[in-house]
């Protein structure tokens, strides 16, 4: 490109420095600090008293939500998102950039609105209820099935754009090779096709793991506050009469080292970034 | 002859676009032989060969095989396999299980016919001397080993003993073309597709393969079919060339006759810069052109009828001028090497002649031409 | 030439494969039914959201009649027009500087050496990876830490900030594999007519470029319209925008129907937008066929 360039990158570096890096370090530090809202900035120094929050039980059981949550939300999202990435692949839908708009066009909507509109049609007595008679979801609100609904279909985007990006890097004469050297059409999806998706695959997964493990407007809303997520315990913390930024730095650190270790994991399978998006 | 046909192509028809790529083709391909489509980008030689090889339908006409239709039968059961243009190297898999993939991929049945019962018998009995009856786990084990040195021969035989282990994207272009060739016959296809496979090489390499490929031909007795625009790589290496233009084939036949023999402009044009002129076939043996009569022998045509009549460059002969049925005067003159290039101007007609010894611009020299060297074809309107 | 000649047809089961040609079709079905249910569980609740901003009872638990007088009714509820104001005042702003400056940064970034540069990248993914709630709470740490220098800078200020932060990446990450798609030689040519690079760099690598920042700045308009969790920890001074408006008024069940008819209407906007894109572009392929 030119080496003339190379300047314009500068502004960019000082930037991510100054507000992916140090904000990071803040955070850990006040994690080990006492730093509360009651405390003044200048009488902070380092304690590890509130370490004992790590295993509250409280705290311990809103880990397990989160995991467990996350866990089975990114199983749920790879099944129906490679599907449905799959089969907009073999359409012979040729613009992508219609497909992108499509699945994405939910996201315009605000997510709250979101989130309530679909507890709403998980209620007993809801807007289609008293349209066709009968409430196709019965009334599961509240229950764990609604908040694993409702994950996964908020975040299926996340996982079928990137699959479809990888899918598409396929070269198409690798499957005419598949064929030509005797494989079904089954066999060579799953030797061929899904062997180089596997990128999208992991890229996919890591979009949808993390927002679900760290979220906490999903679960407060359709699960009625039943099922306290890590999210929700740092949210509270934040909503109390005196604000813990010490605890909330703390369960945050937590979470971002799941978060250090999925972008490691990412860059292994993805270096150039190219199925992120 | 008595060879038996393998392939018929009869009255084959593809459009694309309300355009006839594929024009009602019949075309007979035979056992053990090495044909060449050639013809340039767009007259139809790699969609002809794609309806063989499964990948693309007819829109009209039918492909036989083995004496059967085989317009329906799906690529993966035919026994055609491809060495693509582009390689189309698996990057997930290194380069023994590219070579391998075709065979891993079958089931054990296939695997059994084609391996042999008896050599099976004969290395799991090495294999397992105290089993009585044969473990299924160590019968395929015993099937996958000779998967792998079937795939180490194929490598053998296109001189890449050694690089089993390597990843595709760690060799060179050449040498991918290789795995590409080594992972098709790998399998022991009754045809064998090969779709510009040298195109991405340098010259040096085209030509060392050009060798390759035909010495592969002949010793493994299969039919290949390669599909190319370069006319000196099919004259190189083909049995029969098939010449194409638009969808129709202009002319079948030997490099030799298609050399020697073109039957029309077309295709004298094609196969190397030549001299057409127009004339006329007096009568037997004796034809008219560039203001001279000349005998001729071989051909017959109407007498007076107007013909075009084809020399090489090569076929004409210096002599003294007071021998000279032509004489002209030198124009051009460029060294090749082997020969001189020269535009010689007879009576304000450029003609090309080939020679050995050099003249220089602006020398008149004599030329004359042998009867068996004289070739005529039938004048077209859009030849 | 009359071929009297019938030949059989060759079969699957002659050369050792099954014929499953009968499942096909009703696999086939079975493939668009599922996809299909995938799709209305994804519209799901842009669908029930259409519904109740026609029906006309306040309660959204039941379905009185159609009416369309909430979309009108947008214009008068006063926090509901400033909350959508804060919300694209930040939004435009945020997009426009993340647009402009992003497309710039990548070229300044693909202009560096492999290695720095995948390190860089390592850093400008971190904001896409990160969980909201990490970056919102991160952000204000550090913004509440250079409080007693600046006093009021919770707001809008912060707020813009703060979506930058994630927009960037967005942008960066759509400009770069298009870069890295142009023609490398496009530069040097230009450089060899005698244009200078800036000048070089706006009228030739833009333009080649500009489908990468089409959807980068889409992707990234997309992201902070809708933003809440980094929003709600960096905004001060009662500048709401409209998810955090939302977030509050929805538990004290009052909301005014015609946030559903502003959402839907956003929705029908951008559908809008989606369908005369593709229009222009089926309408430029049209008249290349034609020239053909």
């Amino acid at each position: 490109m030119g080496k003339t360039f190379k300047v314009l990158a500068i502004p960019y570096q000082i930037w991510l420095y100054i507000l992916v890096f140090v904000p990071l370090i803040a955070m850990v530090l006040i994690a080990v600090s006492n730093y509360d809202s009651s405390v003044p900035l200048n009488q902070i120094n380092i304690s590890l008293n509130h370490w004992s929050i790590l295993v509250q039980r409280q705290n311990m059981i809103a880990f397990r939500n989160s995991v467990v949550f996350a866990v089975l939300t990114t199983l749920i999202s790879f099944v129906l998102g490679y599907f449905a990435a799959y089969h907009i692949f073999q359409s012979k839908f040729k613009n992508k950039f219609i497909i992108l708009t499509i699945v994405i066009l939910p996201m315009w909507s605000n997510l709250i609105l979101r989130v309530d509109a679909l507890n709403n049609v998980f209620s007993q007595n809801n807007i289609i209820s008293s349209i066709l008679g009968f409430s196709p979801f019965g009334n599961i609100t509240g229950k764990p099935i609604a908040i694993l609904i409702g994950l996964v279909f908020t975040y299926l985007p996340f996982m079928i754009l990137p699959v479809y990006t990888a899918l598409e890097k396929i070269d198409y004469a690798l499957q005419e090779a598949a064929l030509d050297l005797g494989l079904t059409p089954f066999k060579k999806f799953w030797k061929v096709i899904f062997p180089l998706s596997i990128k999208g695959v992991v890229t996919g997964s890591i979009m949808v793991f993390l927002p679900t493990l760290a979220g906490f407007a999903i679960p407060k809303i359709l699960g009625k506050g039943n099922f306290l997520f890590i999210g929700n315990v740092i949210e509270n913390k934040l909503l109390s009469s005196t604000i813990f930024y010490n605890h909330g730095s703390l369960l945050a650190v937590v979470i971002l080292v799941f978060i250090l270790g999925s972008i490691l994991l990412l860059t292994r399978f993805d270096k150039e970034g190219e199925t992120l998006l | 002859m008595n060879k038996k046909p393998l392939i018929e192509l009869i009255n084959v028809t593809k459009s694309y676009d309300g355009e006839k790529v594929v024009d009602n083709l019949n075309l007979t391909i035979y056992e053990n032989e090495f044909v060449t489509l050639l013809g340039p980008s767009g007259c139809g030689k790699t969609t002809t060969l794609r309806m063989i090889g499964g990948f693309v339908q007819p829109d009209d006409g039918q492909i036989i095989i083995n004496g059967k239709i085989f317009n329906d039968l799906p690529p993966y059961a035919r026994p055609i396999h491809t060495v693509f243009q582009r390689y189309a190297l698996f990057p997930h898999l290194n380069v023994l299980e590219n070579v391998a993939f075709g065979l891993r991929n079958r089931n054990q049945e296939y695997l059994i016919n084609f391996f042999g019962q008896s050599e099976i018998d004969r290395l799991y009995k090495e294999a397992y001397p105290t089993h009585e009856k044969k473990n299924a786990r160590a019968l395929h084990k015993i099937i996958q080993t000779m998967i792998d040195k079937a795939a180490q021969d194929a490598l053998a035989l296109v001189k890449l003993t050694g690089f089993e282990q390597r990843k595709i994207d760690q060799i060179s272009g050449g040498q991918q073309q290789r795995v590409a060739l080594a992972r098709a016959i790998v399998n022991k296809p009754q045809i064998l597709l090969l779709d510009e496979p040298l195109a991405a090489l340098d010259l040096k390499l085209r030509q060392n393969m050009q060798y390759e490929l035909k010495e592969m031909q002949t010793k493994l007795g299969i039919t290949f079919i390669f599909v190319t625009h370069d006319q000196e790589e099919a004259m190189t290496m083909s049995d029969r060339i098939v010449v194409m233009r638009n969808g129709l084939i202009q002319q079948l036949g030997t490099p030799k006759s298609i050399y020697n023999e073109p039957v029309n402009r077309y295709v004298a044009n094609f196969i190397g810069e030549t001299n057409i002129f127009p004339g006329t076939y007096v009568k037997k043996d004796l034809v008219n052109f560039l203001g001279v009569d000349f005998k001729s022998q071989g051909y017959t045509f109407e007498n007076n009828e107007p013909v075009d009549v084809v020399i090489r460059p090569e076929d004409f002969d210096v002599v003294d001028i007071e021998k000279a049925k032509l004489i002209g005067k030198v124009t051009f003159s460029l060294f090749k090497g082997v020969h001189n290039e020269l535009d010689v101007d007879i009576n304000g007609v450029k003609v090309m002649v080939n020679t050995y010894e050099t003249y220089e611009v602006g020398q008149s020299i004599g030329l004359s031409v042998d009867p068996y060297e004289i070739h005529m074809m039938k004048v077209e309107n859009n030849g | 030439m009359t071929n009297e000649k019938q030949y059989p047809r060759a079969t699957l089961q002659e050369y050792g494969y099954r014929d499953f040609s009968k499942f096909e079709k009703p696999l086939t079905v079975l493939k668009h039914i599922l996809f299909f249910v995938i799709f209305l569980m994804l519209y799901l609740s842009i669908i029930v959201i259409a519904i109740q901003s026609v029906n006309s009872s306040v309660r959204t638990s039941e379905f009185l009649s159609i009416t369309f007088d909430w979309y009108p009714n947008i214009l008068q509820e006063e926090d509901l027009m400033t909350a959508i104001r804060n919300t694209f005042i930040v939004s435009f702003v945020a997009t426009s500087i993340a647009t402009i400056a992003g497309t710039f940064f990548a070229v300044g970034l693909y202009s560096l050496e492999k290695k720095k540069r995948q390190k860089i990248m390592l850093l400008n993914n971190v904001p896409m990876l990160n969980a909201d709630i990490v970056t919102g709470f991160s952000l204000m740490l550090m913004f509440r830490l250079l409080m007693p220098i600046f006093p009021n800078i919770f707001g809008l200020f912060t707020l813009v900030m703060a979506h930058l932060f994630f927009t960037f990446p967005y942008v960066v990450l759509s400009v770069m594999p298009k870069l890295k798609e142009t023609d490398p030689n496009l530069m040097d040519a230009a450089l060899d007519l005698g244009i200078k690079p800036y000048k070089a760099l706006i009228k030739v690598v833009i333009p080649a470029i500009k489908a990468g920042i089409f959807s980068g700045m889409l992707l990234a308009l997309t992201m902070s319209i809708d933003d809440f969790v980094i929003s709600y920890f960096n905004t001060g001074a009662g500048f709401d925008n409209l998810s955090i408006w939302i977030y509050g008024v929805i538990g004290r069940r009052n909301l005014t129907p015609s946030v559903y008819a502003f959402s839907t209407l956003l929705t029908l906007f951008t559908l809008a937008g989606l369908m005369g894109y593709t229009f222009i572009q089926h309408s430029k392929k049209g008249k290349k066929g034609e020239l053909k």
